[in-house]
């Protein structure tokens, strides 16, 4: 943990929320049977055990995603990081996952640490990770092959580095939209939600 | 005792009844006769006996009780006598029991000295015992030495024995050892040659086995390649019949095609009709609905009719009921127009009367001003002859003042120019009337001022009070004005209050569904964020080129591209494949193949091959036919030849035979094959000609060579002969 045991800074906080994000993303893929469960290693992080991808394509893409979003965070132009399944065959989308980010930006020109303990940072992402978990249990099966896309929404006036291009926001039509918990590190705050396409008119 | 005392309780209770029923006749006798007088000596009677009842129950307790006590009496009786003779009995065994005892004491004593005679006994016993104890133990002592000594030695000796039989054993096994060692080692020798033996066959087993491996192996190779290649016929049958079952679906298909063009032409011939109708259908639905139109104007122009109708009646009444001179519409508008006229007369007069009205109040109002301000200034002017007043007053007092102070002044300076004649002093009294000068003068400064001051106050009070006097005035126009246009204003300020509170509620209204409006926009703002939508404006939506879902996309683009070069290149080799069958089949030119497959691709070299080898083992098959025809035909010949006998197999299990000297071409025996394979001669025409033969050779003989040889030396004789 990069964040001091006085307070969170900015840097830091960005860097919990990016952490945060790759295990997230990764529950999600393990869950979801995008990849093969065989694919996926055990390790044990934010006090419970998170399932983590040993495939070296899968973790040279979210390597760089992450980076990048770290960079982001630390800058506060990032407004939302979603994750986007759709089914190959049909090429509809099945699935999103958004996460709202809304940063203080007040951090960025006052540089002291806030008051707020890792451990009930760690408490919260362990609850919205658990939950997650536990969507699975309402969220419809995949049973087509399926292949996921990381969308970040950022300011408009941001300069697109390289290697990263606009696309649409793949917007599901007739879906159900689910809100899962959020969690805060008192400059960065993440709302979860879910949102899948209704079984019925499929 | 007793019976007595029973006896007298029985005749006394005799006595008693008797006496009671001696009693009661004279009673009931008397009962008659006397009436109330002899209830009392019945009664008295009655308690007589009752008193004679009671002494003789008395009488016969105290009875039983004697007989009770007697009784007792003789029972304690019998119980003392009873004790006595116990008491008695238990003496006497006291007696006896005294005399014993005293017998077992004297007993006793003389028991009592046999045992003291008995201890000494025991005592010098004892001591003897134990002098012979102590010989007995140095003698064990003793003996156990020497035991000792010889268990030693003998334990010696047995182990030396032991010793030498274990030697002796070892000897024994180990000259058995040796002797089954010898024999082992024959019997390993020969087992050696033995092995040595089989060693050399295994190897010449081995070397022919690994021979009959390699050709195995070539053989497996080829079943391989064989079976690979029927797999792929297999594949190509899968492929021709599922193509001749599309085939066979063609008839179906177009017989329903045939079918459908029927009802296409059919529907379009009806589709015709049914648009003519539908255009009829229109017009009439068109003119329908003018006809209702025309239906509705014409109620409608009905009614305006009938009104018109009552309207003339009302205007032809009019002229009636207004008493002027009206029959026809020009009248009326006659009269209308100098109605007009007239109104048009009196509103000039009217605007006229009012315009006049306005300059009249308009003067009035200035009027009015200037009246205020003539009463001002009258007010004023009031004043000022008041402030000239009071100046004149105060000149006057000044006036008296200064009258008096000269009148005082002169006479002191009289009496000063008096009293100064005697003596001189002129430089104090000049002085005292500098001095007296100096304060006149202050005191008339100060009074000068002090009547300024006074001026400037009155003056200052008589503005006030013009002001006020104005200020007065004016409030009480404006009350006069309040008081006239109250009764008018009064309805327009609650006009006003009604429209200012239509206006509220009508404001309130309003925010209220704005407020619904603006939650229904909210929550639609909401869903939409959670659904991922996005101002274009503020945000931008990145992701990276390189993303899984491009690339698994990418893949199964390429995975279907192959799959499509796959299946045209499939159905390529179908179509040859079919084109090949079909050449095989009507020619067998190796050319043909060649050329006729040389467009299609390398697989179908292993088609070739098989064809190739098909036609090798069918010119074997037929090759083999041909050779096994003419060694059967040689064979036959021979036989033929050499037995003379030419046989046939006519059907199953039946075999003719005819000579070669047969006479006629018809003539042939016929032999069957038995169930159990012996052969048996049937009955033909030729056969019924050698019945002698047949009973000789076969039955008597049993021989069929013995027969046939007969049947042939027969023909032959008959043929040379003839």
């Amino acid at each position: 943990m990069t964040s001091t045991l006085k307070g969170i800074t900015l840097k830091g906080s960005a860097e919990l929320v990016a952490e945060f994000f790759s295990f997230g993303i990764n529950s999600i893929l393990y869950q979801r049977g995008i990849y093969p469960p065989e694919t996926f290693s055990r390790v044990t992080h934010y006090d419970m055990s998170l399932q983590l991808s040993t495939d070296p394509k899968l973790k040279n893409y979210l390597t760089n995603v992450v980076s990048q979003l770290k960079e982001w965070l630390f800058e506060c132009t990032v407004q939302k990081l979603v994750l986007v399944i759709t089914c190959l065959e049909t090429n509809e989308v099945l699935e999103r996952w958004q996460f709202d980010i809304e940063c203080d930006k007040s951090a960025k020109e006052n540089s002291t640490p806030r008051e707020k303990s890792i451990k009930t940072i760690q408490d919260e992402i362990r609850s919205v990770i658990r939950q997650i978990t536990a969507t699975v249990t309402f969220l419809p099966l995949l049973e087509t092959p399926c292949a996921f896309d990381l969308l970040v929404y950022t300011d408009k006036d941001l300069a697109v580095p390289e290697k990263w291009e606009e696309s649409g926001p793949q917007i599901i039509d007739q879906s159900e939209e689910v809100r899962l918990r959020s969690f805060t590190t008192s400059i960065h705050k993440v709302n979860s939600m879910v949102a899948y396409k209704r079984t019925d008119s499929v | 005792m007793d019976l007595e005392d029973d006896t007298t309780v029985l005749t006394t209770l005799k006595s008693f009844n008797s006496f009671i029923s001696h009693n009661e006749p004279p009673q009931r006798l008397s009962e008659h006769s006397v009436g109330s007088g002899n209830l009392q000596s019945q009664y008295k009677r009655s308690m007589e006996l009752l008193e004679a009842a009671e002494r003789l129950h008395s009488k016969n307790r105290y009875l039983q009780l004697d007989q009770e006590k007697k009784q007792m009496e003789l029972s304690h009786k019998r119980a003392r006598f009873e004790l006595e003779k116990a008491a008695s009995d238990s003496a006497r065994d006291l007696e006896h029991e005294f005399g014993r005892n005293q017998d077992l004491i004297g007993q006793i004593k003389k028991l009592e000295e046999r045992e003291t005679g008995a201890a000494k006994n025991l005592t010098e016993q004892t001591e003897a015992n134990r002098a012979l104890r102590k010989n007995l133990e140095s003698l064990n002592k003793k003996l156990e030495e020497r035991d000792m000594r010889l268990n030693t030695s003998n334990q010696h000796i047995s182990s030396l024995r032991d010793e030498i039989r274990e030697l002796k054993q070892k000897i024994q096994n180990q000259d058995s050892t040796i002797s089954t060692q010898t024999l082992e080692n024959q019997e390993l020798q020969e087992q050696l040659d033995l092995q040595r033996r089989k060693y050399q066959e295994v190897s010449q087993l081995c070397q022919s086995l690994q021979a009959a491996q390699s050709s195995c192996s070539e053989h497996i190779i080829k079943i391989k390649e064989l079976e690979r290649r029927l797999a792929l016929q297999e594949q190509d049958i899968a492929i021709v019949k599922t193509v001749k079952a599309e085939v066979a679906k063609v008839p179906d298909l177009e017989k329903e095609l045939k079918r459908l063009r029927e009802d296409n032409a059919f529907l379009r011939e009806s589709r015709e009709n049914c648009s003519l109708l539908k255009e009829e259908v229109e017009g009439l639905r068109r003119k329908l609905e003018r006809m209702a139109k025309t239906k509705e104007e014409l109620v409608n122009m009905e009614l305006e009719k009938e009104r018109f109708a009552e309207k003339l009646k009302a205007w032809e009444n009019l002229g009636q009921s207004t008493g002027l001179n009206i029959r026809k519409p020009e009248d009326l508008s006659r009269e209308v127009i100098q109605i007009q006229q007239r109104e048009f007369a009196l509103k000039e007069q009217n605007y006229t009367l009012n315009s006049r009205v306005r300059s009249v109040e308009r003067s009035q109002s200035e009027l009015r001003a200037e009246l205020t301000q003539q009463r001002g200034k009258t007010l004023e002017e009031q004043k000022k002859r008041e402030t000239q007043d009071a100046l004149v007053r105060r000149l006057q007092k000044r006036v008296l003042l200064l009258t008096k102070e000269r009148d005082g002044m002169r006479a002191i300076l009289e009496s000063y120019d008096s009293e100064l004649a005697p003596t001189e002093y002129s430089p104090q009294l000049s002085k005292r009337l500098r001095e007296a000068e100096d304060v006149l003068q202050k005191t008339q400064n100060h009074n000068a001022e002090m009547e300024a001051q006074l001026s400037k106050a009155q003056e200052e009070t008589g503005a006030l009070k013009l002001q006020l006097q104005t200020v007065e005035l004016e409030l009480e126009s404006l009350k006069k004005q309040q008081a006239s246009a109250a009764d008018s204003s009064s309805l327009v300020t609650k006009e006003e209050v009604n429209i200012l509170r239509q206006k509220i509620e009508d404001l309130e209204t309003e925010r209220q569904r704005l407020e619904e409006q603006n939650n229904i926009l909210e929550m639609r703002l909401e869903r939409h964020n959670l659904q991922g939508d996005y101002d274009p404006v503020k945000t931008r939506v990145l992701h990276l080129k390189m993303n899984p879902t491009t690339v698994a996309k990418q893949q199964r683009q390429q995975e279907v591209e192959a799959l499509r070069e796959e299946v045209t290149h499939l159905r390529e080799l179908l179509r040859s494949v079919q084109d090949g069958t079909a050449l095989a089949h009507s020619q067998d030119d190796s050319s043909m193949h060649t050329s006729g497959l040389g467009l299609s691709l390398p697989p179908s070299k292993e088609v070739l091959d098989l064809r190739k080898q098909m036609e090798s083992s069918e010119l074997r098959n037929q090759r083999l036919k041909e050779v096994f025809q003419r060694k059967i035909q040689e064979f036959r010949t021979v036989c033929y030849v050499l037995t003379g006998y030419q046989i046939d197999i006519t059907t199953e299990n039946q075999y003719r035979l005819t000579s070669v000297y047969s006479e006629h071409m018809d003539d042939s025996l016929l032999f069957k094959k038995g169930a159990s394979g012996s052969m048996q001669l049937m009955e033909t025409e030729f056969s019924k000609t050698l019945g002698e033969m047949v009973a000789l050779h076969l039955h008597h003989q049993k021989s069929i060579p013995a027969f046939l040889s007969a049947v042939t030396l027969d023909l032959f004789s008959r043929q040379t002969t003839v």
